[in-house]
Parts: structure tokens; sequence; C-alpha cells
């Protein structure tokens, strides 16, 4: 008989728990940030975690990956990273305990053996174990022996998970002097730090300019464009009222994205949607450059009201206006909706991908079982 | 409030002016001594040091004294470049390779690299807000006062300042006295001329500023020699008040009623910044009972929309306050949207406050009506296709103090960085395919017909 399936233990209960209250709070700040946090606070429930077979711990991840979603259903990179490291898990199970990776069946190819494929290549997570570990699952003489097996060749997947989110950056912007040719101007919003980085790394090689609209209320463009300048890139500020009057001499929009979605379509910081309806109008291709953790296995349903969050209205309307606050309504939306006929292509770690290829990669990166936490 | 920060002032190149400047020191060796370049350089290091000492003191003399130069003087061949302020108005393009690059007030660039001038060198062509200056000839004082409120903002919006220069000109013509020898008809323009280009100066002329102005310099080429002077200023004041009354305020009225039509009970207007006419639409529309609410987009760096939210809010219509980057989201809800403009152009194009392309674009995209409320004074037979031909910067973010007070000043000020420049366009151009209608006073217009408007009045504009 299997244990009763038990939560996490208490040690990493405490760490849960101070996350949870952190993303409540807001405290964590950046879809990496949280991400990052997510895989620590992860890695510790899983070393220390009992468990005697696969589906007791991963109904242990699943139960705090409920509780850390719940706290922040707005950051949808706590729940990408819960369901890649239980992706990751499950492909080290079954490599140790099969033998061979899940998939890689090369039988003949037949037209009947591709259409009765279904499921499309899983990412393959590159077994770490060559030979296969005995796995003897609820042992009752030793109901550790399987987790003590298991254990380290799952910490290294979950250092996988981290080693990926550290270096997200990095290797976005691999390929940014290929993106970017010379003497371009590029129009970005906000402050993205992927595409920071990505235009300082283009800029070792390529001399180009930069133009970077405030996006008011929260005027992240200020700091973007002091970062940016202050590396030797020419660049200008400029309100947002002149995204428009701009776009006839701007070669490529290059933004940031909050969470993308399986349709292709994106969240991003408030102001996208109108400089990709610009652009499209202008027939300017728009680029966004984001990690693969921020691919989000939703359904944007709702989309006309695309604002995912909201932000405190002062900044809009501030109390110093005195009798106006009463009597005015007023609406400080943080992100918007882009359709993904709005994006010509998402640049992640992972490589460029167009949009209508962005259902394929969530079923190659996350298990459907998962979808739901 | 100060005016646009000053510019170091530079004489006009070419070994010439250098020579008749009275202060120049006397250089270490003859004159004849040293190659044609190395004067050059010489002179312009002189200048350069002049420049850094007069910047200190009151800039305003400088200014009148450098005509403007409409054939700059080719470059020596030294590649250095010195910041220089666009001598010539907007309107006149500088030539590429020619005389270096706007500062926007900060200190001239000497030895900035020849990569970073070309690049910041795309918008160079908008020209710098100028100081107001003290001006040749005597300038009357109405028209100084109305200078300064220009350069400071204080009077924005085409109609305004319309009908603000056109009052001050009344002032000026009932002051003026037609020396002997001469005729008021022939004399008064040359009189006028140095204020109009004094205001023009402080800030870059609207059309319906030009269009008034040509209309009154036909009507005194008209007004008939004999008449007593008197007479005949009076008669021109007299004049420029039907114009006013005619062209601006029934006109508006006339928009007033037709656009109010156009409102139905239950629907949600949007509307950009702050249009006089749209102003009076609305507060029309509410007078006459119907029940709508309304969407306020406003945005940097005028942040206009405020005015006009304190009006309409005053007067009991429900309003929603948003910033333009906001606009995606509440699009959907839209039902009508009403702008104003600065001037129409004959292909249908809208010149307006910068930000209304973008509202036009998206209602456009939504298949939301975008009317445009306009009188036909506003018509300009130029036909424009960007923004960029005609343009006009705002002075850099430290002069406005339209920030919400959760931002710190200092992380605005971005002065000293050498790469970043601040560009406030204050308007742009919405093309005539994101407009569904422009409402005038001689009727309900759509873009493509705009430039039968000189007909439908019957008269030249």
């Amino acid at each position: 008989m299997s244990r009763a399936i038990q939560g996490p233990s208490a040690g990493s209960q405490r760490s849960v728990e101070t996350l949870v209250s952190k993303l409540r709070r807001r405290q964590v700040v950046g879809s990496r940030d949280a991400a990052l946090e997510t895989v620590l606070v992860l890695r510790q429930v899983v070393s220390r975690a009992k468990f005697s077979n696969i589906d007791q711990l991963v109904a242990i991840i699943r139960s705090v990956g409920k509780r850390l979603v719940e706290a922040q259903p707005k950051e949808h990179t706590v729940g990408n990273t819960v369901r890649k490291v239980l992706h990751h898990i499950r492909e080290e199970y079954n490599t140790a305990s099969k033998g061979t990776a899940a998939s890689s069946s090369k039988t003949t190819y037949t037209i009947s053996n591709f259409v009765l494929q279904g499921q499309p290549r899983k990412q393959n997570v590159a077994p770490k174990s060559e030979a296969t570990i005995s796995l003897k699952e609820d042992d009752p003489d030793d109901p550790d022996s399987f987790s003590r097996a298991l254990k380290p060749v799952l910490m290294e997947a979950i250092q996988d998970v981290l080693d990926e989110l550290e270096t997200v950056y990095d290797n976005v912007s691999k390929n940014a002097k290929d993106h970017i040719h010379s003497d371009e101007i590029i129009l970005t919003l906000g402050h993205s730090r992927t595409v920071e980085s990505f235009l300082k790394q283009a800029a070792h090689s390529r001399s180009f300019t930069v133009i970077v609209a405030e996006t008011g209320p929260s005027y992240k463009g200020h700091e973007m464009a002091k970062s940016l300048s202050s590396a030797g890139i020419s660049t200008f500020l400029v309100p947002d009222s002149s995204i428009y009057a701009i776009m006839s001499r701007v070669n490529k929009v290059i933004i940031g994205a909050h969470a993308i979605l399986a349709n292709g379509g994106m969240f991003a910081i408030t102001g996208s949607l109108l400089a990709a309806t610009a652009a499209r109008v202008h027939s300017t291709p728009i680029v966004v450059c984001a990690g693969q953790f921020k691919f989000t296995p939703l359904w944007n349903l709702y989309h006309d009201f695309g604002a995912l969050d909201f932000a405190d209205p002062s900044s809009v309307l501030g109390f110093e206006e005195g009798s106006l606050v009463d009597k005015v309504d007023v609406l400080n939306p943080y992100y918007d909706y882009v359709g993904p006929e709005l994006v010509d292509v998402f640049i992640t770690n992972d490589g460029d991908h167009p949009p209508s290829s962005v259902y394929r990669l969530i079923k190659e990166s996350y298990d459907d079982d998962d979808h739901e936490l | 409030m100060a005016p646009a920060p000053t510019l170091p002032v530079h004489p006009p190149n070419g070994p010439t002016a250098a020579l008749t400047h009275p202060s120049a020191p006397p250089p270490q060796r003859s004159q004849k001594q040293m190659t044609k370049a190395e004067r050059r350089e010489l002179q312009e290091s002189q200048r350069a040091a002049k420049a850094a000492a007069k910047a200190g003191a009151a800039p305003n003399g400088g200014q009148s004294k450098q005509p403007p130069k409409a054939a700059p003087a080719p470059l020596a061949a030294t590649p250095r470049r010195q910041g220089k302020p666009s001598e010539a108005t907007p309107k006149v393009p500088l030539t590429p390779g020619a005389k270096g690059r706007d500062t926007k007030g900060a200190p001239p660039m000497a030895e900035g690299d020849p990569l970073n001038a070309r690049s910041l060198r795309i918008f160079s062509h908008f020209g710098l807000p100028k100081p107001v200056s003290v001006a040749k000839g005597d300038i009357h004082p109405t028209i100084l006062r109305l200078a300064l409120q220009f350069s400071n903002f204080k009077i924005t919006g085409a109609n305004a300042r319309c009908i603000a220069t056109l009052i001050a000109f009344k002032t000026v013509i009932q002051e003026y006295v037609t020396p002997p020898n001469n005729t008021l008809s022939r004399h008064l323009m040359t009189h006028l001329n140095p204020q109009i280009s004094h205001l023009v100066a402080a800030r870059p002329m609207s059309v319906t500023m030009g269009n008034a102005i040509r209309q009154l310099k036909l009507e005194i080429s008209r007004t008939d020699i004999d008449l007593p002077e008197q007479d005949a200023k009076n008669a021109l004041c007299q004049k420029i008040d039907n114009y006013i009354r005619d062209r601006i305020i029934i006109a508006d009225q006339v928009i007033e009623e037709t656009a109010a039509k156009k409102i139905k009970d239950g629907d949600v207007i949007l509307t950009f910044a702050r249009s006089s006419v749209v102003q009076k639409v609305l507060l029309g529309a509410m007078e006459e009972g119907r029940q709508f609410s309304v969407i306020v987009v406003d945005s940097r760096p005028m942040l206009e929309g405020k005015r006009l939210l304190s009006v309409l809010s005053s007067a009991g219509i429900q309003c929603t306050y948003i910033l333009l980057p906001a606009l995606g989201s509440v699009i959907s809800e839209v039902s009508l949207v009403l702008v104003g403009a600065h001037s129409i152009h004959a292909n249908g194009a809208v010149y307006a406050r910068a930000g209304t392309a973008l509202v036009a674009m998206m209602a456009k995209q939504h298949s939301v009506a975008v009317v445009v409320c306009c009188e036909t004074y506003k018509y300009s037979d130029t036909v424009q296709l960007d923004s960029f031909t005609k343009n006009e910067l705002a002075p850099t973010a430290d002069s406005f103090s339209s920030f919400p007070l959760v931002k710190s000043r200092d992380a605005l000020l971005t002065q000293n960085q050498i790469n970043l420049e601040i560009l406030n366009p204050l308007y742009d151009l919405t093309p005539p395919t994101s407009i569904t209608a422009v409402v005038t006073e001689v009727g309900v217009i759509p873009p493509n017909s705009i430039s039968s408007i000189p007909v439908a009045l019957g008269r030249l504009l």
C-alpha cells in the first residue's frame, strides 16, 4: 500500500509560505524574478519531499504550484515554471525507469505512423543517467529507496531549469546582431530587460538608433533610455503620443512581453497594442524578445478587455487635481493584449519562432495534465 | 515660467564674418601666414570661447543680430562640428552635412564623433523652439505680451491663438499712425510685418493665424485711399471682428449643432486632448438633454485633457480619464470618436495634436466612426504626406511640470546624457483613411472631398 499523499515537508512549507506572501503582496516584481524564486522554492520542496512513487511527488509539486498560482494569478511565469519542473521530472522518471527516452521510437516511417503519432516530439531532455536505475516503487520494506534513487537526477533536472532561467538574457541576445542591421531605427516601449540586453548586445557590432517611448503612466521608458544611452547607443526619448508620427521612419519595433499565450498572442505593457497596430499600418516588422519561461498554456477568451491587471490610478490623475478625483473615473490598465496577427517573430532563448508555432512549443515544453494545476 | 533654455549664439560661418567681428582677439601668427583651414579653426575656437562667455549673460541680445542665412557657407575641411542653433525657421530645411545639428540647449558638443552627429541629425529639420528675443524695431507691448504667452504655452490651440492674435492686431492698428507721405494701405503692412515675425519667433505660426493674417493683408490692401485714417482703422477693426465672428464663433455654433446630432443617448464618446470645438459640441449636446458619457484620452507633453475634463465634469457629464497607452483597453466600448484639428489639408489629412493619429487608427480598426470637427478657415491647400514635413517640438521635459508627483524630477534630468535626446513633437498627421467625416460649417464632408471646401465657400481662402 502506498503511503497517504503527503504535503511538502515542514521546512519547505515555510519557504512556500514565504513566497506565497511575497507574491500576494507583489513584492516579487518582474516575471524572471518570480520564476527564479519559484524554482528555488521547488528545489527545496523536492529535496525534502518524502515520496515512494512518482505520483506522490507530482501531487506534492502540484499542490505547491496551485498555492503559488493562486497567490498571484496574474504572474503567469510562476505557473509556467512549475509546469516546466513537472515536465522535466516526468522526463527524468521515464528515462530512468524505462531506459529509453519516452518517444524516440525509430520505427519505419509510414504515413499511418505519422498520423497516429499524435503527440508531437517532446523536448528531448538528455537523460541524466545512462544506465537504468533500478527503481522500486512502493517498496514496503524500504519506502525511501525510490526517492533516494531518483532525487539526484531530479535535482539536476531542476538545476537545468534554474540555469536556463539565469542565462535567459544571454541566450536571447545571442543572435542579436543578425536581427539588427546598421543604421536602423528601432522603436521600443517601456523597460524590458530582455530587450535591453538584446539591444546592448547588438550594439557591440552594429551602430543603430533607438527611439524609446515613455510609456505612461509608469514612464518606464525613461530608465530604458538612460540605460541604453549610457551603453553608447544613440537614443531618442519621445512621448507616447508621437508613436504614429515617427513610425514612418522606424525600421523595426522591438518590444518585450509579460506572458505569451498559446494562440501566439501576448500580454505586454500597456501601449504595446498602439505601437504594434501603428507598425502594422506602416508595414514595419514587430519583434518580441522573451524568455521561454513566458510561454503560458492559456487562451485569452475575453481579450476585448485585455487589461490583465490594473495599477494605481493616482499616477494617471492624482489627488493634486482636487475635486476632479470625485467626479471622474480613472483607468490605469497595466497590460495590453496584443493578438498573434500583430507579432512577426518571438525571439526566445530557444530560438526564433513565429506566433503560429507557439502552440506546438507549449505542447513540447509542458505536459497536458499540467495545464490546470 | 522661463522661456526655452538659451542657446549659445554663433555668428554665421565664413571667414568674412569673423574678420568683421569687432572683438576677435588677435591671432598668434599673422593671418596671412596661416593656411585657410588653420584660420578657420582659429575662428571657430574663438567663436566657441565667446559663445561660452556669452551663454552666461543675457542671451536675448545676440539672436536678433544674426539674420537667417538661407544658403549656409560651405564648411571648411575640418570635420569638427559645433552645435549650432538652427537659424532658419522650421520650414527651411537644413542641408545635410552643413551646419551641424541642433543642440536643444545642451552645451555645444564640438568634438562629437561623426557617428553620433549623424544619427541625431535625423530630426534636425524640426528646428528648435527659439527664445523670445528683443527684436529689431519697436514691437508693440501687446504683441510682446502675446509672444511671451505663446512661448510659455499659456495660450494654446489653433482657435485661441488666432483670436488672440487678431485682437492684438486690432490694438496695434488702432494705435498706428500713418507717417507723412505714406498711405495706410501700403505702410500698415510694413508696420505689421516685424510684429508678425516676432510672434513667429516665439512659436511657429499656426495655419489659422496664417490664414487670418493673409485675409487681413488682403483687406488692408483693399482699403480705400481716400478714406480718412481713423475711418480706415475702424473699418479694418470691424473687418477683423467680422472675421472672428463669421469664421470662428458662428462656424463653431453650426458645427456644434451638426455634430451634436450625431450623439445619441447612451453613447460613449471618446475625445483626445482638448479641442475647443469638441468641448462646445459636448456641452451643447449636454444642454439638449442627451445622455452620454465621455472618455477623455490624454498624453504628455501637454496633458491638455485635464482642462477639458474639469470643464466637462463641472457641467455634469460622466467622464472617464485615461492616458493614451490605455486606449487599447477601452476602445471596444466606444461608439464615436470626436477630435479637433489644427488644420486640414487638401488630400483630407488632418494635422492635429500628436496622438490624434493613434486614436483615429485604433478607432478605425474597431470600426468606430472618427469625426473631426473643424472650421473651414483651418483649411490649408498644401498636401502633407507625413508628420515630419512640418512639425513643432515642445521644449524639453524640464520646462513642463506635467509629470505626476509620484515621479521624482531628478529621474527626468537627462540633459547630461551624451547619446540621449528628447523629442516632443507637438503635432502629427492623421491620414485620410483613418477619418470617417469632417464636420465643418458648410457641411459634413468625407475626407476625400476636403479639397472642395474653397469651392463650397464660394471664395478663395
